[in-house]
């Protein structure tokens, strides 16, 4: 496998090699141009895994209409003007929501996480709040992913002895061994009317990295 | 300490001070944080009344504790001010964070506000310290001196600082009572000696369509 996977022509466009026997998917129409002989394949299955995954997916709300681009030459991505960050994982798990996928490389196992796995009610309340619902799509292995985000993005680094609070609606996706929880800081204000537009954060601890874009709008 | 990550994300350093934030602008933070909501146009009653009567109420966080914080608005592009004792004009809209050191307040602008597209009231920012100002777009910073008066779109206008005079003027002709008009009809007229803050994009404004 080619160490970059996709590369980054401006802040709005990524281009990628596809090469014969190695795969991409990406988001359904968000091929911009294309060199080479190169196939584009609806996706019915919305991914990998089976009917079985295709059925979560549904289930889920997670199912991003996918293709899989499959040949010998290069393809441009990009998608309704938003930037593109592209992530390298190198054996840990992305959990990114799903219409936030740009592409991503064949060699990643894409799955669906239910948000009440981590941290029972309090998950599926975390995903209410955060606008994610209740599932999320979770990327593992070793590969790279484009992310899109309303303008642009920065990492911000998760240490042990050092949580890092962001604002749910400039959550963009986060990778590691990153336990996640909502914290409020509700008080008498709020109740009143006057808070400071801070009441809910998402608090990640542990070790890893966090991607935060520059805007509190959803794609 | 402020400082630009990137050009739309602004990182603020703090060690147990405080900054005044637009409400809601937080995207990111580690270490601890509090927020509290303030309110523009001044403190106190006096301040209560200005905001009432002006309408001018931009809605303002002070954010306090130890570690960095990130802040960002709906991607606008971000530009530093230093402010050393002297006064900031900046339209409430356009002002993302100041040192808690700074005082802000309300004046009356005239027709010039109305101009603008934004009301007839602009908030200052005075003291010695760092402001945070967004604009569509890159903004960029023009000098004016005696003897080179600027004279700059409304729609385009953001800020301005240092010892100026502003006056209104008009490019209003037969042509524009014909529908004819440059769409340039209504300008603003800086003179006197400092910095006008412009963006390469403009708000609707009446100008725009005469």
């Amino acid at each position: 496998m080619c160490d970059v996977a996709f590369r980054e022509i401006n802040s709005k466009m990524v281009e990628a090699t596809v090469l014969p026997g190695q795969r991409l998917f990406s988001q359904r129409g968000a091929m911009l141009a294309y060199k080479g002989d190169v196939s584009f394949t609806p996706n019915i299955q919305g991914g990998q895994g089976g009917v079985m995954s295709m059925i979560g997916r549904r289930i889920a709300n997670e199912a991003t209409p996918l293709m899989s681009v499959e040949g010998n030459g290069t393809v441009m991505f990009g998608h309704g003007g938003h930037h593109v960050q592209v992530i390298n994982l190198t054996g840990d798990t992305l959990y990114v929501e799903a219409d936030r996928l740009l592409a991503f490389e064949g060699t990643l196992r894409q799955g669906t996480m239910f948000m009440g796995s981590q941290g029972g009610v309090m998950g599926m309340v975390r995903g209410q709040v955060t606008g994610q619902g209740l599932f999320t799509t979770t990327l593992q292995g070793v590969g790279s992913v484009a992310v899109m985000a309303h303008g642009g993005v920065f990492e911000v680094p998760i240490t042990p002895g050092r949580t890092v609070h962001v604002d749910p609606q400039a959550y963009v996706a986060h990778h590691g061994d990153v336990r996640n929880k909502l914290s409020t800081a509700l008080g008498w204000r709020d109740m009143v009317g006057r808070g400071s537009g801070e009441a809910f954060q998402l608090e990640l601890s542990g070790n890893g990295v966090v991607y935060v874009q520059a805007s509190e709008e959803k794609l | 300490m402020f400082r630009l990550q990137g050009s739309k994300v602004l990182a603020v350093d703090m060690t147990g001070d405080a900054v005044k934030a637009k409400n809601g602008s937080m995207v990111a933070y580690d270490g601890q944080m509090a927020f509290k909501k303030l309110s523009g146009g001044g403190e106190g009653l006096r301040g209560m009344v200005t905001r009432r009567l002006t309408g001018e109420q931009m809605t303002v966080m002070e954010v306090r504790g130890q570690g960095t914080c990130w802040f960002a608005d709906r991607a606008s592009e971000i530009n530093l001010v230093r402010l050393q004792g002297d006064k900031l004009f900046v339209e409430s809209s356009n002002l993302l964070a100041t040192d808690a050191g700074l005082r802000t307040g309300t004046t009356f602008t005239g027709l010039r506000g109305a101009s603008q597209g934004n009301g007839l009231f602009t908030t200052t920012v005075e003291g010695h310290g760092q402001a945070a100002i967004m604009s569509d777009g890159p903004a960029v910073v023009l000098r004016v001196s005696a003897q080179y008066p600027l004279i700059v779109d409304p729609g385009a206008y953001i800020a301005h600082q240092g010892n100026l005079r502003q006056s209104f003027q008009s490019g209003v002709t037969f042509r524009t009572f014909l529908g004819e008009g440059g769409g340039e009809a209504f300008q603003i007229r800086f003179e006197g000696d400092g910095l006008v803050y412009v963006q390469p994009s403009e708000r609707n404004t009446i100008a725009g369509d005469v």
